[in-house]
């Protein structure tokens, strides 16, 4: 697998030097501190009615509490709920019953386009299979969200290089998406996630298409971008990924199983 | 924005390019005919209209009225009686027969008229020789002056026959005339009119077929000059025809009034291709319809994309929009441009158009149509991806 930067030092510098001179000195880091929890959930449920009207419980009553600036791996096993729940506290999906705020917000208040007023500047999602717009070029890609924002076309540009350029990809700007490697097109998504500055980072399995290699890269990315005081809540069903937060979540029939702090570097068995 | 959904419609568009030409088509013929079909009947009556004009008099054209048994045709008497009026009137019989000059033969119509036929009918020029004086047609002298087509099929090799002789076979007796002259071809809108025939003095077709009661006429055409009101000369000759012959007996037809009945003709035939257009851009339409369905349900999963980055329904609705009308402006643009191209060659080729005649009222309403037309069958499939649920949509395999 080809990278752009190579080895991981380079692609910290890429993320450090961005910093340094900072474009934003205090934008990126202290964000606003909301009273209580950024993210709060009560009693989620929810229900899918499939065709034939079978219906499957995927949430049953799930408490969970994030508070800002937190990295958090979310665990479980298939259909445990776990990507529901992601998708809910992304906005791209609501709770059939239960209560979810976001920085004090309750979600389930707010109209359609309010939601994706939401999904546009608070929330970064970065989806297991890219999702990128497949004939665009990586720049086009990463400047998506700041179109749909009415930032206009020559700042969106710029953002969105030097959000690339964060990423590692500053010289692949203007690369079709399909010409990118498994890791490449990551990094792209991770970038279009960052260049709105939003505060909360959701990612869905973002290793879980990539080599072992890549995926420490990508995790890196993550943990740098937790440092920036981002919060970030990952899925994954691997250990050796969950080990990179701060807490793992486990969730067991759309319930909460257990929550626990991990140290970075520390390792725990599986509870 | 806006430019940035125009840019990922014409992508997309761009992006299944066999399917956009064949989609577009159908608008693209029914511009092409509703503007065909407004330009083209503007055009024909511009042309028929100078032409008219170009005639430099007003023209009346007598006929008996056939719907009234007791109606005759027209006397000597009655033609002398309008001669009071500031009028030209053309006496003419016309006998059929068979022509032959050397080995060619054709049937051929004789018209026996007075010799002032060329100040009666404006479109009679001639293009050899003379036309017969009056003198000629006193004492019946055997002289012809061929119409364009007589001569292209008596005399195919020889442009000019003045001086041959022509035999014409009548009822089995057989004449001979000498020509004197050739007609120009007839041009225009009185090129309908082209047939194989021939002037000869009246007076020497009373004298060749006694058959042909003397003193009758079947129409008569009248010219009045430019200076006068026709109206009022029309009125004239129908109270002197009226105290004649009695009412009802026959009929005045004014070139106005073949106009009337020309422009009633192209209204007719401007709506029914009208309606073909209208009904080529309905299908059209349900064709934007179609593939704008399936370009939504093919995209479902970028509309999920775009909404979960952020993308407001209006957005979306805008970009779908946006698609549907770029297909339709563009096979309006395509429609407009064949229609523009058609007329030019309907006026090169057809005498009687002069000039193309292309109001921006016609190709403005070709443009709006073509992009209501995207509007119309757009919004529906738009809104359903406006609507579309992101998770749903992401999911969508």
């Amino acid at each position: 697998m080809r990278l752009a930067s190579g080895r991981r030092p380079g692609r910290r510098t890429a993320l450090t030097a961005e910093r340094g001179p900072g474009g934003e000195p205090a934008g990126g880091r202290v964000r606003r501190r909301a009273e209580g929890p950024v993210i709060e959930a009560r009693d989620l449920h929810k229900v899918y009615v499939m065709e034939g009207g079978l219906e499957v419980r995927a949430l049953r009553g799930l408490d969970l509490s994030v508070d800002d600036g937190e990295f958090i791996a979310i665990m479980g096993p298939s259909g445990s709920g776990k990507s529901t729940l992601l998708q809910i506290i992304g906005c791209l999906d609501s709770p059939t019953t239960g209560s979810y705020r976001l920085a004090g917000q309750e979600v389930a208040a707010m109209s359609e386009d309010e939601l994706a007023g939401v999904r546009n500047r608070r929330i970064g999602f970065i989806f297991q299979a890219f999702n990128l717009l497949p004939r665009a070029t990586a720049l086009r890609n990463v400047a998506l969200p700041l179109m749909y924002r009415g930032v206009g076309g020559r700042e969106r540009a710029e953002r969105a290089a030097s959000a690339l350029e964060r990423v590692g990809l500053g010289d692949r700007l203007g690369h079709r998406s399909n010409e990118l490697s498994g890791g490449q097109r990551q990094r792209v998504a991770i970038a279009r996630a960052l260049v709105s500055e939003p505060d909360i980072l959701l990612a869905d399995e973002p290793t879980g298409n990539l080599d072992s290699r890549t995926g420490e890269e990508i995790l890196a990315l993550f943990g740098a971008l937790h440092g920036e005081g981002r919060t970030v809540l990952m899925v994954t069903h691997e250990d050796a990924v969950a080990r990179h937060t701060e807490r793992i979540v486990h969730i067991r029939d759309g319930v909460v199983e257990s929550s626990e702090k991990v140290g970075p570097g520390t390792s725990t068995g599986a509870p | 924005m806006l430019f940035e959904n125009l840019r990922t419609a014409l992508e997309a568009l761009a992006g299944n390019r066999l399917r956009s030409v064949l989609t577009l088509l159908g608008v693209m013929i029914g511009v092409f005919a509703v503007t065909t079909t407004i330009s083209l009947g503007a055009i024909a009556t511009a042309g028929i209209t100078s032409q008219l004009q170009s005639f430099g008099n007003q023209a009346l054209f007598i006929t008996p009225n056939e719907d009234n048994p007791r109606s005759t045709e027209f006397s000597d008497a009655d033609i002398e009686a309008l001669s009071r009026l500031p009028v030209s009137i053309l006496r003419q019989r016309t006998v059929r027969g068979l022509a032959r000059a050397g080995t060619e033969e054709a049937p051929l119509s004789l018209n026996g008229v007075t010799a002032n036929a060329p100040e009666v009918d404006r479109t009679l020029k001639l293009q050899r020789g003379r036309y017969f004086s009056e003198e000629e047609d006193r004492r019946a002298a055997p002289v012809m002056v061929l119409s364009a087509d007589a001569r292209e099929s008596l005399f195919p090799d020889d442009p000019n026959p003045v001086g041959q002789e022509v035999s014409v076979t009548v009822a089995g007796s057989r004449t001979f005339y000498t020509v004197i002259g050739v007609k120009e071809p007839l041009t225009g809108a009185f090129s309908f009119a082209a047939s194989a025939a021939a002037d000869i003095p009246l007076q020497t077709l009373y004298l060749n077929y006694p058959s042909v009661e003397r003193g009758r006429y079947p129409f008569l055409p009248v010219t009045v000059s430019l200076e006068r009101d026709l109206a009022d000369i029309q009125a004239q000759v129908d109270a002197i025809l009226t105290r004649r012959r009695g009412a009802d007996t026959f009929r005045i037809q004014t070139i106005e009034g073949a106009l009337t009945l020309f422009n009633t003709i192209t209204t007719i035939l401007q709506a029914v291709l009208g309606g073909i257009g209208a009904i080529s851009l309905l299908v059209g339409g349900i064709g934007i319809l179609n593939i704008m369905l399936v370009s939504v349900t093919e995209r479902t999963r970028e509309i999920g994309l775009r909404k979960a980055l952020g993308a407001k329904k209006g957005v979306i609705l805008q970009q779908f929009l946006i698609e549907a009308v770029a297909l339709t402006a563009v096979g309006g643009l395509v429609g407009l441009a064949l229609a523009i191209g058609v007329l030019y060659l309907a006026v090169a080729l057809v005498p009687f158009l002069d000039q193309v005649v292309l109001s921006p009222f016609t190709v403005l309403l070709g443009l709006f149509v073509s992009v209501a037309t995207g509007v119309i069958f757009g919004v529906w499939p738009a809104s359903r991806a406006a609507n579309l649920s992101p998770i749903e949509a992401l999911r969508y395999e």
